[in-house]
């Protein structure tokens, strides 16, 4: 199975210059300070430098480095979407977000990195504060112009570029950091400056206070302007605008001061398009700006080559093959003030709302509606919408901002990214503000259909009564929305009404919706609604029926090839054989699902169908299947945050316990689960624990089973599950997949193989700074027991010069400084430094603990 | 031993005993060392005199660094200029006017006295 990315960071456009130091000192900060914000005004390099610091981390950060990008967010609310979103947590029904997200990190050693805090500030930090309080070992490393003040953060100011020395250049030094920048961002587009241009560049550097984004800027303009002609520019400009923001920092205004002149030098149409651009929430092609951004006076035609100006000027930037732009935050912000003075903000938002619709309507038909497209093609259309996830919040934002109701909800119907299938139920939230507003002017179809997928989202949160109520609501009014919602509709209430224990008036949906879908040419329909009448006739007993619809379902699932219709009737034929008791049949269906589900990239529907799979291979004997199974299942729903999906794994361990004839780990894994279950409120005691309880006091004896119960409960799911997985490993050895793949941990958290698991502990950034990380880790351990062997050998092996070991025993007699130093005839200044260096080399963190360690190993006696 | 009062606190008229400072600059060293210090490097520290200012020099030293002191009773320009030649990476002061003056310097931390007593993480 491929390793799953340890981490989310994106390529770096460029040569990183400077702040050597810098990254070392970072990267040690971050092994013992639990928060560390990056200060300092825009421009002055935070997310570049917190991006590089991260990016050298990945290797202690077993669980993962992960990249949250707030700029993208408008609204304090959507910081634990976008968390979830990133770390792929799913939302689990009747529970806080944010405690799913703490559950998943849990005690995992892993890096977020919050970028670009400062507009969310209070958010950020009431987020991060309960994040780490949660998660013991969690790090955070946030990107702000304030400080969050919370407690254990680390403020750590990011200053400008180092700059020349005061003074002419000295011929031969070292060029200074700012200046090794402006000539390396020359070069980049083609300006090869000789010494003769030096003293301007160093004068150009200074009036730039050593602003990295100032210094780009002016860079990017040396293939017209030389050095000298720059400076004189922003020199006249710094004056203008000293009058204008006094109150401004100095350094905000010199960067200010450089964006305007940059900006100002473009020629009017690129000045058009750079200050619509800021419309766009994350990165953006081609195609995007120029649905969005063409419009009087710029033609759709020219947007490439305007675009590409942008780009040569630094103020966009773009991906190596050119095919994705973005602005830099200050770049936007500056670029958004314009788009406003000029007027256009309502009417650029109203078009980047009109063609985010007009797209995700494509997007949506391709992926699901039009029949006969190959799987291919509706893939690559699921995945585009859900790269517009970020514009798609800003868009619906938009929508609700300037009441346009029947835009923002046809953006709704046609988000699929938004959706349970794509693994979110956000729609919900966005179909519920838009129904608050005024819909008079709404046709009666659009309300309807919102009300549909308010209850499509309500039904993934298990909220059943309150998705049948609002499905009959919208099933009236729906007419005009098409027939593959009113199928989609049917679907619903289908699954609802089974749900509820209703077969019979499910039988009618289904039969309703088929109908329908048979009427017109809708693929997705007539699987869906035959998957329905399979399910509802397993419900009644009726296994032949439901066989014969399950295998039509397939048929036309395949048919139409989207991997979530066919797996969903794969998965209901599995169902099915299971019910006739045929588990080799159902075994082989299950498993044609599983390659489906990990093509969608849908981690809970994945989960659930490897631990039907996993049962099922328990009760035929196929323990190494089963255990492989199980444990994917496993860590995918910790990894969603899923206690269902934990609480159905225990479940099948019990069942594979047991077959195994480990009757004493089947009662606890079934405690386990049961515990689970209730903490979510999900009573259900089965009719197998009962049999399973009967079997137990049969053989154990009842105060045996009893105690085992107890024990159960009380375990957490993890420890319960390990006992199992872990348990055959010993038991079946010779049959069972290596150790590392037994754990609780294959699948979608990277598996932590012993060696890592035991020096992750001593894992410091000093071994992620060294040239191979993996080697490196068993450097370090190895290096750590070699001191600590060193350290139990008495003196003679002591890490210890002589010096300091004469300084350690004396401060076993409770000497002072001074006294020390009169004693060996030193300096008390001194006899501080080698008690510092003396601290260093032990790990200790006073003097006492010297004394106490000199007492011991270097056997001088106080 | 160690008893010997080294400095009375004008204000508070608490004394200082040798045991206590060398116990707090050892400690405060490791602080500094921790946040980056190396041998050689200019420390900014600019607090009122008295205990506290005696333990930040100390650890300053011990560290091994250069003490960098900025008497607090500076106006904000020339606090700037003392900051701005200092280099110096790491200010120890609590002062609120002091660590504005260090805005757009070189300066990456600023470490307040108690962030020096802080007991380390890891003890």
């Amino acid at each position: 199975m491929p390793q799953p990315p340890r981490h989310n960071l994106p390529a770096e456009p460029n040569r990183f210059v400077g702040r050597d130091r810098d990254l070392d000192e970072l990267c040690e900060l971050l092994a013992d300070t639990r928060v560390v914000t990056l200060c300092g005004v825009g421009g002055i390099g935070k997310t570049r430098l917190a991006l590089r610091v991260a990016a050298r981390l990945v290797p202690a950060y077993p669980a993962g480095v992960w990249l949250v990008e707030l700029a993208r967010i408008g609204h304090a609310e959507q910081i634990e979407r976008e968390l979830a979103r990133v770390l792929g947590v799913r939302e689990e029904s009747g529970r806080p977000l944010l405690d799913t997200v703490a559950a998943r990190l849990g005690d995992a050693r892993c890096l977020l990195v919050l970028d670009n805090c400062e507009h969310l500030v209070d958010r950020c930090a009431e987020v991060s504060a309960r994040l780490v309080a949660a998660c013991r070992r969690l790090g955070i490393l946030a990107t702000s112009r304030e400080p969050l003040r919370i407690a254990g953060e680390l403020v750590w100011r990011v200053p400008p570029l180092d700059l020349p020395e005061p003074g002419p250049p000295r011929p031969g030094a070292p060029l200074a950091e700012a200046v090794r920048l402006f000539l390396d961002r020359a070069a980049a587009v083609g300006t090869r400056l000789g010494e003769e241009s030096l003293a301007d560049t160093v004068r150009l550097c200074r009036a730039l206070d050593g602003l990295p984004l100032a210094l780009e800027l002016a860079a990017a303009r040396t293939s017209m302007l030389s050095p000298g002609q720059i400076a004189d520019r922003l020199d006249d400009r710094f004056s203008l605008l000293t009058t204008g923001g006094r109150t401004a920092p100095a350094r905000q205004r010199t960067l200010l001061a450089a964006v305007e002149w940059s900006h100002d030098l473009l020629p009017a149409r690129e000045q058009v398009l750079l200050r619509r651009l800021s419309v766009f929430a994350g990165a953006f092609d081609l195609d995007l700006a120029e649905r969005v951004c063409a419009g009087p006076p710029l033609a759709p035609a020219e947007i490439v080559e305007l675009l590409g100006g942008l780009v040569d000027k630094s103020l966009v930037q773009c991906d190596e093959d050119r095919r994705r732009y973005r602005l830099l935050e200050t770049i936007k912000r500056f670029a958004a003030g314009r788009l406003a003075d000029a007027g256009e903000l309502d009417e650029v938002r109203d078009r980047h709302l009109g063609a985010l619709c007009e797209l995700q309507r494509g997007h949506f038909t391709t992926e699901l509606v039009e029949p006969r497209v190959p799987w291919p093609r509706r893939l690559a259309a699921l995945s585009a919408g859900r790269a517009l996830v970020d514009d798609l919040r800003v868009a619906l934002d938009w929508a609700v901002e300037s009441r346009n109701v029947p835009l923002g909800l046809q953006l709704c119907f046609h988000s699929t990214g938004l959706l349970p299938v794509g693994g979110l139920t956000e729609i919900v939230g966005w179909a519920e503000r838009l129904l608050a507003l005024d819909l008079s002017g709404v046709p009666g179809w659009q309300v309807a259909q919102a009300k549909a997928y308010l209850a499509y989202g309500l039904e993934a949160r298990d909220e059943l009564e309150r998705a049948l109520r609002l499905a009959r609501e919208a099933i009236d009014g729906l007419d005009g929305a098409g027939p593959y919602a009113m199928g989609v509709m049917h679907s619903l209430f289908v699954m609802v009404l089974l749900r509820l224990g209703r077969p019979e008036e499910a039988l009618l949906h289904a039969q309703q919706g088929l109908e329908l879908a048979d009427a017109g040419d809708d693929p997705w329909n007539q699987a869906s609604g035959l998957a329905g009448l399979s399910a509802v006739a397993l419900v009644r007993g009726r296994l032949r029926e439901a066989q014969r619809h399950g295998e039509e379902a397939l048929r036309r699932a395949g048919e139409h090839g989207h991997r979530w219709i066919m797996a969903r009737a794969a998965t209901q034929l599995g169902a099915v054989a299971e019910a006739r008791g045929d588990l080799m049949t159902a075994m082989s269906h299950y498993e044609t699902a599983v390659p489906w589900l990990c093509e969608l990239g849908s981690g809970v529907e994945l989960a659930r169908c490897l631990a039907r799979g996993g049962r099922v291979a328990a009760m035929l004997h196929e323990f190494p299947a089963a255990r492989e199974r199980l444990g994917r299942s496993l860590a995918l729903s910790r990894c969603t945050g899923q206690r269902q999906g934990v609480a159905r794994c225990l479940v099948g361990l019990s069942v594979l316990a047991e077959a195994e004839g480990d009757l004493e780990g089947a009662v606890l894994t079934a405690a386990a689960a049961a515990g689970l279950r209730e903490e979510i409120r999900q009573h259900s005691v089965s009719s197998r624990t009962e049999g399973l309880l009967a079997r137990a006091r049969g053989k154990l004896g009842d105060a045996r089973t009893v105690a085992l119960w107890a024990r159960g409960r009380a375990m957490a799911p993890d420890e319960a599950a390990r006992h199992v997985l872990d348990g055959a490993v010993t038991a079946g050895r010779e049959g069972a997949a290596p150790a590392g793949d037994a754990t609780v941990l294959p699948g979608a958290v990277p598996p932590a193989p012993q060696v890592t698991g035991a020096a992750d502990e001593v894992l410091s950034p000093r071994a992620a700074r060294s040239p191979s990380g993996v080697s490196a880790v068993g450097t370090v351990a190895a290096g750590m027991v070699g001191a600590v062997t060193a350290l139990s050998a008495a003196g003679a092996g002591s890490p210890l010069t002589a010096r300091e070991q004469e300084i350690a025993a004396l401060l076993t007699r409770g000497l002072s400084n001074r006294a020390i130093a009169e004693e060996l005839v030193i300096s008390p200044a001194t006899v501080a430094r080698h008690i510092a260096n003396i601290m260093d080399k032990l790990g200790h963190t006073s003097r006492a603990q010297i004394a106490v360690w000199a007492a011991e190993y270097l056997r001088v006696s106080a | 031993m160690g008893e010997r009062i080294v400095m009375v606190d004008s204000g508070t008229g608490l004394g200082l005993t040798e045991g206590q400072l060398d116990a707090r600059s050892a400690a405060a060293s490791l602080q500094l060392r921790r946040r980056g210090v190396r041998a050689g490097d200019s420390v900014l520290v600019c607090l009122p005199v008295g205990p506290d200012l005696l333990v930040a020099t100390d650890a300053v030293i011990a560290a091994g660094g250069v003490v960098w002191p900025v008497p607090p009773e500076l106006d904000a320009p020339a606090l700037r200029r003392r900051i701005l030649a200092s280099r110096a990476r790491l200010m120890i002061s609590d002062l609120p006017h002091a660590v504005d003056a260090a805005d757009g310097s070189r300066v990456r931390m600023v470490v307040g006295v108690a962030d020096l007593d802080a007991p380390h993480p890891d003890a």
